[in-house]
């Protein structure tokens, strides 16, 4: 897979495809949507559609695609390569979604949480794949959240097609597994191949599986912390595992947004006996508003 | 304001000149958070090539939160430095330097150095511009930091001598 496009910039979000095979402009298409690297703490999240004729459902079966987390890394990636032969029918696309984009997102003044950013990536690329003319019919989902209301809420928005979303979804429908294999392979090649924004000094490169619970992708964490910075951007700083990791070896931060809400906080009581005239009166208007004060000493 | 500044520890900031002329351009970045720490931190390893041209701005993150960030100029007139303040005893060992005649001497006989009230600071970088950063939107035409820029000219306006008619 041709990842060129996230390595010139892994700080947003990067959508990759394969041509449309000229069939499915025509013919009426099934189209499978999954996801990989959801729960890691390192690395980007790929989200994938897979498509092709239902016509040609059973070739696409005859791959013997399944899903990827039942498949070794060759099997995949073996498997990819020959839905890429079959591209007179099997059409992809995918959005890798960076660890930054992930972090801020969930950290924003306004919390946008994983499963609303999951729900809107693969809307937005079933959106994608219906804009290249793809004569989508019917769209199989993995769910994240509740299936029912995910599913309600995806109809809604494409009325025209019928949404099934399933638990194991990539088991069940052929066209799923196809998708789980092009997100899982470009996730992991996303990992193996990740180009750091920073410059890091002794960087290594075993991570470990970088789910929070595995001892090499802690130890890496604690390694690579930097006392202001934190962490390297490949790193998701909205997982607790690493915020815990911040809170006990970095230096603490204050946001403006998490400041204003301890200011306000009440006086004490024995403050309202207290001389009001010990306290020195407070700048003027002006230099309040421009957060200026006089210094008396350094 | 001088009701109370009996009560206020005062000192003596002496400049070293030499350092303004020797100042190094400095890139600087006004965040909208404070680090807890006073510390050097690897700026140039870690956050600059992270900055991207965005369509609204600069942007780049910090700690997972997004920042958008604009190029502030330091009013003509003026010049950005800065300074970093030298440990309490350092000015006063050795010979009392009282800058190389910089002091045009009329207001004061030079007095004597004391401990704990002279301080001497000298500059590390200079500037003419620094990048404001904003949480997740551009700082803006009503920033702080703009407002306290334009202090410096008001204040020279007020405290000039009213010509007598």
């Amino acid at each position: 897979m041709d990842l060129s496009e996230l390595d010139k910039d892994n700080t947003g979000r990067c959508r990759l495809s394969s041509p449309v095979p000229a069939v499915c402009r025509k013919e009426p298409c099934v189209l499978g949507v999954d996801e990989a690297g959801r729960g890691p703490v390192l690395g980007p999240m790929v989200y994938a559609i897979c498509y092709c004729p239902q016509s040609r459902l059973a070739d696409l079966e005859a791959l013997k695609v399944a899903d990827s987390k039942t498949l070794s890394e060759n099997e995949r990636e073996r498997l990819f390569s020959k839905m890429e032969e079959d591209r007179d029918f099997v059409g992809w696309a995918l959005d890798v979604l960076s660890p930054n984009l992930i972090s801020t997102s969930m950290l924003g003044r306004v919390k946008y949480n994983l499963n609303s950013l999951s729900h809107d990536t693969a809307s937005g690329l079933i959106q994608y794949a219906l804009d290249q003319g793809v004569n989508v019919t019917q769209v199989f989902v993995d769910t994240v959240g509740l299936p029912e209301t995910y599913q309600e809420r995806l109809q809604q928005r494409f009325p025209d097609v019928t949404v099934t979303v399933k638990a194991k979804a990539d088991a069940l429908y052929p066209v799923v597994s196809a998708a789980s294999i092009c997100a899982k392979v470009a996730r992991d090649q996303a990992v193996k191949s990740w180009q750091f924004v920073e410059k890091v000094q002794d960087l290594d490169t075993d991570y470990g599986s970088g789910y929070p619970n595995d001892p090499k992708t802690k130890a890496w964490l604690r390694k690579h912390v930097e006392p202001v910075f934190g962490f390297p951007q490949f790193v998701r700083f909205s997982w607790r595992t690493a915020q815990a990791i911040l809170e006990k070896e970095a230096e603490g931060v204050m946001w403006e947004d998490s400041a204003a809400e301890e200011q306000e906080g009440s006086r004490k009581i024995t403050s309202y006996f207290q001389s009001e005239g010990l306290q020195a009166r407070p700048p003027h208007r002006y230099f309040q508003e421009r957060g200026l004060e006089s210094a008396t000493a350094l | 304001w001088n009701a109370d500044e009996s009560a206020v520890e005062k000192q003596r900031i002496h400049v070293r000149p030499a350092t303004l002329q020797d100042a190094a351009p400095a890139a600087l970045h006004f965040l909208p958070c404070e680090v807890l720490a006073s510390r050097p931190a690897p700026v140039e390893r870690f956050f600059s090539p992270a900055i991207r041209q965005g369509a609204d701005g600069l942007q780049v993150s910090f700690r997972g939160r997004s920042m958008r960030g604009e190029e502030v100029s330091v009013p003509s007139g003026l010049a950005g430095f800065v300074m970093v303040a030298e440990e309490k005893e350092e000015g006063l060992i050795g010979k009392q330097d009282f800058g190389d005649s910089e002091n045009n001497g009329e207001e004061q006989e030079q007095e004597p150095l004391e401990r704990g009230f002279d301080r001497f600071m000298g500059a590390t970088g200079s500037f003419s511009s620094f990048t404001v950063w904003g949480l997740e939107t551009v700082p803006g035409p009503d920033a702080k930091v703009r407002g306290a820029l334009a202090w410096p000219t008001l204040a020279a306006a007020i405290h000039a001598q009213v010509p007598e008619d």
